[in-house]
């Protein structure tokens, strides 16, 4: 029963966090901006799910392969954000601004 | 317990659906990217869920091999973008 509630609320933080991530792809103004919202939604909201459901599966064979995909999340996700965020930087993709304070020498712009 | 796994797996797909907006019209190709790689994210979600759903242990097989492709497919793509003289589609 305690393992049901414990997983029940671990599942429900991680869909939190992927509506979370879902609404800053969709609202943020660039690409690095929007970098930051969507690797959250991967490490906390994905691994959030995946440890829910290894607690929820308690001691089985499903267990360690949930938290083998757990941990691989955990680093993958910041690799190909990072790798994202480099191709985005070496490919000169500009920052996005507020109006009227943009830089007067062009720095970074 | 099944219906509650039933019902964080359909919020999750139309999260992944919605996703696919930033995927089609990205201004930039590292924003498709971001986006493919977002809605994969939450296809793995789904598909661990629906291990659970319908008691089949053999899916989380498919799911740790999706994460690798995942992987794989995005680091690839992004390395190939960056190359020099690539110029946008369109």
């Amino acid at each position: 029963m305690a393992k049901d509630i414990v997983a029940g609320v671990l599942c429900c933080v991680g869909t939190f966090f992927f509506l979370l991530g879902t609404t800053g792809l969709l609202r943020m103004p660039d690409i690095f901006t929007r970098l930051h919202p969507s690797t959250k939604c991967d490490t906390l909201g994905a691994c959030s799910i995946i440890i829910g459901l290894a607690v929820y599966s308690g001691w089985s064979w499903e267990m360690p392969k949930l938290v083998v995909i757990a941990c691989f999340l955990l680093l993958s996700s910041a690799t190909c954000g990072h790798a994202i965020g480099r191709s985005a930087l070496r490919r000169d993709i500009g920052y996005w601004r507020r109006k009227g304070t943009e830089v007067e020498d062009g720095d970074g712009a | 317990m099944d219906d509650f796994l039933t019902v964080i797996a359909l919020i999750v797909s139309l999260n992944a659906v919605i996703c696919l907006y930033r995927a089609a019209v990205g201004p930039t190709t590292q924003d498709r990217l971001l986006g493919v790689n977002i809605v994969g994210t939450k296809t793995l979600v789904v598909v661990v869920l629906i291990t659970f759903i319908q008691a089949e242990s053999f899916f989380l097989d498919v799911a740790m091999v999706y994460a690798l492709l995942l992987f794989v497919v995005t680091v690839a793509l992004s390395r190939y973008l960056e190359a020099e003289g690539w110029k946008e589609a369109g």
